[in-house]
């Protein structure tokens, strides 16, 4: 195939030499600012903060940054006693902020995800019918995933405050909420829960759809001939034929429920409900301890990519199994 | 659920049966049983009135508390704005006492829609701005790059191909707080190199401090949605056009994208929505200044201001904030649909 194409001026140049590559090459050229802008924003930075942890914090000095002290900001991190801005949850003090991090940030993921799924679920087995409006049902419960955080917190901040929303009287009467439930930190770790399954069941929702309506019509008719009922065809049909796109919306949700921060900031304050992400934050910038921070955000990389990891090898695992 | 009726079982008549002569709670149960059908009809509406009222409630009453007058934000009920007449009610056996609306709200304020516009205040369509400017760069950028790349990984075959999309992949697992610190030195540092561009030469409170992380940080999804659609072009069509004299790159972006427009626009419509949506860099990237390139989220924040809150105009800019992406979901569900799942089964 020649390049007829005559025009050799400054731009057409690196084309027509482009053109001249075997594949292989012509592939990583066009590839290069895709990595480009990953290596920039991802993969080297992610370098640099496991480089950082290493270094001493220095609090007060011009450069935040001091000498390489090795593991010591993650040693003093599990033995809980990195200074670290504020330990609320636990008001004797006692828990390391790093343990009520990791434990608000794991409880936080775990809840989430497991009444989103339920509750996804729901969703779309309702989408998964056919019924007049279908399309402006889905538009209603796809909305919600659709918003910004900013305003998703707001909405939450209206509703529990106790002048002006109606939810904190409501929890109040049934003996659920203290006083100032944005200054409590169990309290605001409810609103925030409620508040991400408000909004995410809906991501759950359209992959669990997904999966639904890859499942073969023909199945359930054999059930109900044979008098399967309705939980029977739900049970042996759907759940096993769904349960694949199922964990792969649950591992997504879960990663992303692991980097909650915005909902946190804009509703009850990073301090009231610490999560990893909020942790790294307010080190930086309300202790000014880069390494520190550094040390936490390089953990929190590493939680997620074990459990990625983990994920990746069970799929690899039934994928050889099954060839 | 289908429609067709079949007899009951044991020869129990259809339902068409006069009911006269019984209670309506009865009827209704007498039907029920005699026609299961019916029954899971009922529990399908429930459950569907039930998703509705939960999902579409909170923008239900954000609009309450909007036109609330300010001096009676404290008085807002569940589903009336403040200043509404109501009476006081007592549940007998439950001893709750419930206020319900007996009268129309003497007041009602929708000039909190145009509060927010004011300078004097927090001029928010500026925020809308920044953030609408942020996030076209964003998916301009994106689109682009992700078609490269997205034609590399779905139409050649070469050495290194799936470690390469591993790579892409395990990028998107990470959480964007582990790229923060050093990012945040980046962007702050002072470039001799960007002084004549920038105003003290830093990357700090410009738009390049957020679009450039969230370009790289939305750009894996994009690539796989794009991968998809490009691998699915007919080989015959790409050689045609090479035939016919054009370059590589000019029969991706001639012949390649232009048949892909659904999987661009889907692309397109879900880095828009998320790159107008995210809280992390954008809240952290600029001192929350609209001059300094703010986005909408920092505006809605501004209205919690140092004495007062200004409940109600925080409520109207988060409807007005809204209004795009809801516009945008309406008009594209089924490209936001397939793109959301397309992406996540792919990976």
């Amino acid at each position: 195939m020649t390049d007829h194409d005559t025009d050799t001026n400054v731009l057409m140049r690196p084309l027509n030499w482009l053109e001249t590559q075997s594949e292989a090459v012509f592939a990583y050229v066009l590839l290069a600012p895709a990595f480009l802008l990953l290596g920039v924003v991802a993969l080297y930075p992610l370098v640099r903060t496991f480089q950082f942890s290493l270094l001493a914090d220095q609090v007060s000095a011009p450069a935040p940054l001091g000498g390489v002290v090795g593991l010591e900001n993650y040693v003093d991190l599990l033995a809980g006693r990195a200074l670290l801005p504020q330990q609320f949850l636990d008001p004797t003090f006692q828990t390391p902020l790093l343990q009520q991090a990791l434990f608000v940030t794991v409880a936080f993921a775990v809840l989430s995800v497991l009444f989103e799924t339920l509750l996804g679920f729901g969703q779309a087995l309702v989408l998964d019918q056919d019924f007049r409006g279908r399309r402006w049902v889905r538009v209603a419960i796809i909305i919600p995933y659709a918003i910004p955080i900013v305003i998703q917190a707001m909405i939450f901040f209206l509703i529990f405050n106790p002048t002006i929303g109606f939810g904190t009287e409501f929890m109040q009467s049934i003996g659920a909420f203290g006083s100032n439930p944005l200054a409590s930190s169990s309290d605001s770790f409810l609103i925030v829960l409620v508040a991400d399954i408000w909004k995410t069941s809906a991501f759950m929702a359209l992959l669990i759809l997904a999966g639904l309506q890859s499942v073969d019509r023909g199945l359930y008719d054999v059930a109900k001939v044979s008098g399967a009922s309705a939980w029977q065809q739900f049970k042996y049909i759907t759940l096993p034929l769904v349960a694949p796109a199922l964990l792969v919306a649950m591992l997504f949700r879960t990663m992303d429920a692991m980097r909650i921060y915005g909902l946190i900031d804009a509703t009850a304050g990073c301090q009231t409900v610490p999560s990893l992400s909020c942790l790294v934050i307010t080190s930086v910038f309300g202790t000014r301890r880069w390494a520190t921070a550094s040390a936490v955000a390089f953990l929190t990389a590493v939680v997620i990519g074990l459990l990625v990891l983990v994920y990746l090898l069970t799929l690899r695992n039934r994928e050889v199994g099954m060839t | 659920m289908s429609d067709d009726r079949q007899p009951g079982p044991a020869g129990v008549d259809r339902t068409d049966e006069p009911d006269l002569d019984r209670g309506i709670v009865e009827a209704w149960a007498a039907r029920m049983i005699s026609n299961p059908e019916r029954a899971y009809r009922a529990s399908f509406y429930v459950a569907t009135g039930f998703f509705l009222v939960t999902t579409l409630f909170p923008f239900f009453w954000l609009l309450i508390v909007a036109i609330t007058p300010r001096g009676d934000l404290s008085d807002i009920g569940v589903f009336t704005p403040g200043g509404t007449p109501r009476t006081e009610v007592t549940i007998p056996l439950l001893e709750w006492t419930l206020a319900v609306p007996a009268g129309i709200p003497a007041d009602v304020n929708a000039a909190a829609f145009l509060e927010i516009f004011d300078p004097n205040v927090v001029p928010f369509h500026w925020y809308i701005f920044n953030s609408f400017l942020i996030a076209t760069v964003a998916t301009v950028i994106v689109l682009f790059v992700a078609s490269l790349a997205g034609y590399v990984f779905g139409r050649l075959e070469f050495r290194g191909r799936n470690p390469l999309l591993l790579l892409v992949l395990i990028t998107s697992f990470f959480p964007p707080a582990a790229f923060f610190v050093p990012l945040n030195r980046m962007f702050n540092a002072e470039l001799e190199v960007l002084s004549p561009l920038l105003q003290d030469g830093s990357l700090y409170n410009t738009p390049y401090a957020i679009f450039i992380p969230l370009s790289a940080l939305y750009l894996p999804l994009s690539i796989f949605i794009l991968m998809t659609f490009y691998a699915q072009i007919p080989e015959g069509l790409e050689d045609a056009a090479r035939v016919e004299g054009t370059t590589r790159l000019g029969a991706l972006f001639r012949v390649i994208v232009p048949l892909s427009a659904p999987g661009v626009a889907t692309a397109g419509v879900l880095t828009f929505i998320t790159v107008y949506n995210e809280y992390f860099f954008s809240s952290l990237m600029t001192d929350g200044q609209f001059q300094n390139w703010a986005p909408m989220l920092a505006g809605i924040l501004k209205f919690q201001g140092q004495y007062q809150v200004l409940y109600d105009l925080m409520a109207a800019a988060s409807i007005v904030a809204v209004l795009p992406v809801t516009i945008l979901v309406i008009v594209a569900q089924e490209k936001i649909v397939s793109g959301l799942t397309a992406g996540a089964v792919k990976e």
